[in-house]
């Protein structure tokens, strides 16, 4: 993976339990109770949606369980632009969009920040302003705009259309539509009169096709038109409905008891029909549009055309050359808190200060669940030139077929000790088969205690081993390695299984990417005792006296990678 | 939202909610057929008086769905706020950004043992023994996710939803699709919406066929007066002709001198080669052996083999996924051939074909065949291009031409002449031309009759006269009846639209609600179990069902349905 080796992963178990259709959830019960014997695949296609890194979870203590981002609910707290860290009130963000509206671009090619420049020769910061790119050199230049004023740049672009049109505004569009209607029926009335001479003096003006937003636009207003023809044409003011008067109910039955009878089919023109001309939304295809775009493909070539990415990032998707691209306006960010999905306790909550990164609640899974790593044991051979690499082990070269042994450690953020179950398939599912063997897979891990504690006691821990003064290492099974304060770790057999498929078939049996790594389910499960009711926000609650212990069990799968297998 | 909330809402407002809020169905109302009385109280709030507040929870979002793209944006915006891709790069593991490093850029991907071509880039498909719903869940929800947290970034309310979905799809994907939807966005509300119909929509327009050329296969769906009611399928679509550019790329790279390793072309680069180079000859190539062309004058005619042209133009692809990068030079002519192969099959003759695919053009005019002949005459008049392949140059122009043809040949009902969709500037003067011929047969009837789509002219009655009965009819507009080009009929013209979403946007933007609108507490109580079997496919039932929901005074529906997903 591109995590370095060594890795580990843990596993939210929340897909299981979200699902919200009743039909779902029997055959779903039934599943969850296979999966409990069943060994979690890190290799399957569900599992890169189900693994996170430690420091991507959450910890609901309500639920006393991990949250992944799949199983809390984001509220959005403020807006804000990444690049000028402007605020962002959300009136504004419902009326002019998600983007920033000062002077905030990114390149429509490389989306590297744009920036704004004087073209101005004396040096003064004068008109005309451009916007460029520091990385592709892209400028605005290129599609024909150039600013008056360096400040604002979102609402001169708003009404400049490449190579310096205007782009009309809504009322704006609204009145042109207007006039060219007022224009469309006196032509076609001068066209049934005997007097054709005042036809034809706007045609110069239709010449440039609708853009898609004067369609829209013009979609819109016809829409508009049409409920607004049909509503009129009922016998309610649009103000004073009142289904439960007599009379209004009696009128809208005598509506409906039309359905058959043929008293009204002539008696008013069907006002709703389909839009008739450009103004009102319709565009005829027309072939010139096509050659037009071959035929530049074939002069220009490649250069002058747009990636897939290139056009999905476009307000406007719909664009092929690179002439009609235009500057992206950077997105908005947000500071959200997060709730657990099931009970809704807050989880996180960001200062509202923009600037500020810091949380006025976060609860982290790293403070309630072990964190479970794995290195090389730098074992064999033992002589102590060799001891010095353990920390080069190249994790990218495991050799298939020869023992190796590693230390999985496992560190305890509560307070109380713990006792774990570890548990692993002896070989790893998929392609490459390695075996694997957790020398001592049941062990107790200290409890969290004190900082001053360890410093004092660390001098005198247990056990010491594995350090070079004391020569050859020993393994035992049913051992553990090596326990600090509120740490232990214990020895893994690991024997590389072979990339190449041994004479298995004569298929195709080329490895795809990734499966040459070595990584490792482990399933871990701890149990503790700590204060029943006491919860670590501290709350005072009368529930179970002073004392008591309450039992607790917490159990899930992770991932260890351990690194890449070599090939024979 | 409380259900208590909600009942003490529709005692006081919901009748009035239920008869306010016009539905699609009754857009689609017929001069013959009484129209639904639809108030003006959602209309007004468009002309922001006070009643526009009228239902607050009424805001929407407008989600569009396909195999390969979701967009997601607002209504009454021209375009969605995004458009993301289904990509194995943004299906890894939290925390992997391999996709960011320099080095693995330029590694060409293989895909997986035992996928097909592109299938890492598909959010599902129609088949479901091919698919894993527990992955369709869990890509859609985490691509979903980016959608409302990056692009939406909506306050707290919890949006309705307007849903674009094909049409057909299965059951159990649909409730994979929702349960992300109600249940990880908290959705109170989906209305569900064919995309053709959308289409229609967006393209002005009550009655289409629309071609939706997506990507694992074509849609032709006919839709009259917003209603679906008839479509076929082939599976001639955007994978076919991404496999074909695949294959002459691969052809071209064999070439490429200094290749020692054959390397495959990835499916990137073969789609990113596609979208910006491919092309497709405009104009069907005369095949002696099909014999599109009778022995009468027609542009059509007039295209012969294609010029020679020398030297002979190329275009040079760059290859960033071969280390050094390269590049490689194409004739331009080569880069039209994966759409003749993959959607128009032209080396093939037509009974080598089996149903589900057929070239686009065969299945376009078996379409409108087996439409009863008034919506056929709408239908052909109004066909609309659509989906992902569309875009591609000259496509929608060989469509047209190649149907054309084969309506000359086959015909049901001759066609009459050939360019109807030409440059605006023709029509002008032609209609000034026959301005005058048109006053001398002022007071003519001829009108009602070609309007009358039970009795359609025999072809020989209208010939070249088009214009002058449009102009006709473009007079009697004026006076009472609907504008002229909005009852053109019986001719193969195109027409554009702006696209499901765009339609989707519309709609939700005159707050129209769909047939199938699903709502919350009932989905999660039911699943899609809750909706009654009755279909509300033909108008007349669907009118008169909404009768009684008045009478009874009852603020939510009653009942929902699947519609055209039942
Ligand atoms: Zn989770
Ligand atoms: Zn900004
Ligand atoms: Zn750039
Ligand atoms: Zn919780």
């Amino acid at each position: 993976m591109a995590q370095p080796f060594p890795y580990t992963y843990y596993a939210c178990d929340c897909y299981d339990g979200n699902n919200t259709s009743s039909t779902k959830r029997a055959s779903q019960l039934l599943q969850e109770a296979e999966e409990e014997e069943r060994t979690f695949d890190p290799r399957s296609p569900r599992a890169n949606y189900s693994l996170y890194p430690l420091e991507h979870l959450l910890y609901c203590e309500d639920c006393q369980q991990v949250r992944c981002p799949r199983c809390i609910i984001e509220e959005t707290l403020n807006w804000y632009c990444p690049s000028c860290l402007f605020e962002v009130p959300s009136s504004v963000v419902k009326s002019d969009g998600n983007r920033c509206t000062r002077s905030c671009f990114s390149c429509p090619l490389c989306t590297s920040n744009l920036q704004t420049y004087s073209l101005d020769q004396t040096g003064e910061s004068a008109p005309p302003f451009i916007l460029e790119c520091q990385y592709c050199r892209w400028s605005s230049l290129e599609i024909g705009i150039e600013f008056e004023k360096g400040q604002g740049i979102a609402a001169q672009l708003a009404r400049l259309g490449n190579g310096g049109k205007h782009i009309p505004t809504n009322k704006e569009r609204d009145k042109e539509r207007e006039r060219r209607r007022e224009v469309e029926m006196r032509k076609s009335r001068d066209l049934l009169s005997p007097s054709t001479e005042s036809t034809n003096t706007d045609t110069e003006r239709d010449d440039r096709p609708p853009s898609h937003d004067d369609l829209f636009s013009n979609l819109t207003a016809f829409y508009k038109s049409q409920v607004d023809t049909q509503t009129p044409s009922n016998p309610f003011s649009s103000h004073d409905i009142n289904f439960s008067s007599p009379s209004a109910y009696s009128r809208i039955m005598n509506l409906y008891s039309t359905t058959g009878s043929k008293k009204n089919k002539r008696s008013k023109p069907s006002a709703m029909r389909e839009a008739a001309s450009s103004l009102e939304g319709l565009t005829i295809h027309d072939p010139i549009s096509d050659a037009a775009a071959i035929e530049r493909i074939k002069r220009e070539g490649w250069g002058v055309t747009l990636s897939p990415a290139q056009k999905h990032a476009q307000i406007n998707p719909n664009v092929r050359f690179t002439d009609e691209i235009r500057p992206l306006a950077t997105l908005l960010c947000t500071k959200r808190s997060k709730r657990c999905r099931s009970c809704r306790q807050i989880l996180t909550k960001p200062e509202s200060k923009i600037t500020s990164t810091r949380y006025k609640i976060k609860l982290l899974a790293l403070n309630h669940i072990p964190r479970l790593s794995i290195r090389a044991l730098n074992a064999s051979p033992p002589t102590p030139v060799a001891s010095r690499t353990a920390e080069t082990f190249d994790y990218n070269a495991l050799k298939p077929g020869i023992p190796a042994h590693f230390l999985l450690h496992l560190s305890n953020p509560l307070f109380d000790s713990i006792k774990v179950t570890l548990a692993t398939p002896s070989t790893t599912p998929g392609k490459v088969h390695s075996r694997v063997t957790i020398l001592c897979p049941q062990f107790d891990v200290g409890a969290n205690t004190d900082i001053w504690d360890d410093a004092l006691s660390s001098s005198l821990s247990p056990i010491k081993r594995g350090s070079v003064s004391e020569g050859p290492a020993q393994i035992e099974a049913g051992k553990i390695w090596d326990r600090g304060r509120n740490w232990t770790s214990v020895a893994v057999e690991i024997v590389p299984g072979f990339t190449n498929s041994q004479g298995s078939g004569s298929e195709e049996q080329e490895l795809e990417e990734d499966e040459d790594v070595l990584e490792i389910p482990i399933f871990v499960r701890i149990e503790y005792e700590t204060d029943a009711g006491a919860d670590d926000r501290g709350l005072g609650d009368s529930r179970g006296s002073k004392g008591e212990k309450e039992r607790r069990e917490e159990a899930f799968w992770t991932v260890v990678g351990v690194g890449r297998i070599k090939g024979a | 939202m409380s259900s208590s909330g909600e009942r003490k809402v529709s005692a006081s407002l919901g009748r009035s909610v239920r008869g306010t809020t016009p539905r699609l169905a009754d857009l689609a109302s017929t001069p013959e057929a009484p129209r639904t009385p639809t108030l003006g109280r959602s209309v007004s709030s468009l002309f922001g008086s006070p009643g526009g507040s009228f239902r607050t929870e009424d805001e929407y979002v407008v989600i569009e769905l396909g195999s390969r793209y979701v967009r997601g944006g607002f209504p009454g915006e021209s375009t969605p706020r995004c458009t993301l891709s289904y990509d194995p790069d943004n299906q890894r593991r939290v925390g992997d950004y391999r996709q960011w490093d320099p080095e693995y850029g330029q590694k060409r991907r293989k895909p997986k043992r035992g996928q097909d071509w592109g299938q890492e880039f598909e959010l599902y498909r129609m088949d479901l023994s091919q698919v894993d719903l527990g992955v369709v869940e869990d890509k859609f929800e985490r691509i979903m996710r980016e959608v409302y947290n990056t692009y939406f970034v909506l306050d707290t309310k919890p949006r309705r939803i307007l849903l674009a979905l094909p049409p057909k799809m299965p059951h159990a994907l649909m409730s994979t699709l929702l349960d992300v939807l109600f249940g990880g966005f908290l959705a109170p509300s989906i209305t569900l919406m064919s995309s053709p119909v959308l289409s229609t929509v967006a393209a002005g327009l009550r009655s289409a066929l629309v071609v939706d050329i997506g990507w694992a296969e074509t849609l032709v769906t006919a839709v009259c007066e917003y209603r679906e009611v008839h479509e076929q399928r082939t599976v001639r679509a955007g994978k076919l002709l991404s496999e074909e550019m695949a294959k002459v790329l691969n052809a071209a790279l064999d070439e490429h001198a200094g290749y020692q390793e054959f390397d495959d072309i990835s499916f990137k680069e073969a789609e990113e080669v596609l979208s910006r180079v491919g092309w497709c000859k405009s104009k069907p190539r005369s095949n002696r052996r099909t014999l599109y062309f009778p022995a009468r004058t027609s542009p059509i005619l007039e295209e012969f083999e294609d010029a020679v042209e020398t030297p002979e133009p190329t275009v040079t692809i760059p290859l960033s996924k071969v280390s050094p990068p390269s590049e490689i030079a194409i004739p331009f002519a080569t880069l039209a051939k994966p759409a003749d192969n993959a959607l128009f099959a032209t080396e093939t003759a037509l009974n080598e074909f089996d149903d589900h695919e057929l070239p686009l053009h065969h299945l376009i005019y078996r379409a409108l065949l087996s439409l009863p002949m008034d919506v056929r005459r709408l239908c052909m008049s109004r066909i609309i291009i659509t989906g992902g392949v569309a875009a591609l140059p000259g496509l929608k122009s060989r469509i047209l031409a190649e149907l054309e043809a084969l309506v000359h040949t086959k015909g049901w009902d001759p066609v009459r002449n050939y360019g109807t969709a030409s440059a605006r500037h023709d029509h002008i003067l032609r209609q000034q031309k026959e301005a005058v011929e048109l006053r001398r047969q002022e007071g003519d009837d001829k009108i009602s009759e070609s309007l009358d789509p039970d009795n359609p002219l025999p072809a020989g009655l209208r010939g070249h006269e088009e214009d002058t009965i449009d102009a006709k009819l473009a007079h009697v507009a004026l006076r009472n009846g609907p504008p002229p080009a909005s009852v053109v009929g019986g001719i193969v013209r195109g027409v554009e639209t702006l696209g499901a979403w765009a339609g989707a946007s519309l709609v939700a933007q005159q707050r129209i609600r769909g047939i199938v609108e699903i709502d919350r507490e009932r989905y999660l109580q039911h699943g899609l179990q809750g909706a009654s079997k009755e279909k509300e496919v033909s108008v007349v039932p669907q009118r008169q069902s909404m009768g009684p929901g008045v009478a009874r005074g009852a603020g939510e529906r009653a009942s929902w349905t699947l519609g055209v997903w039942a």
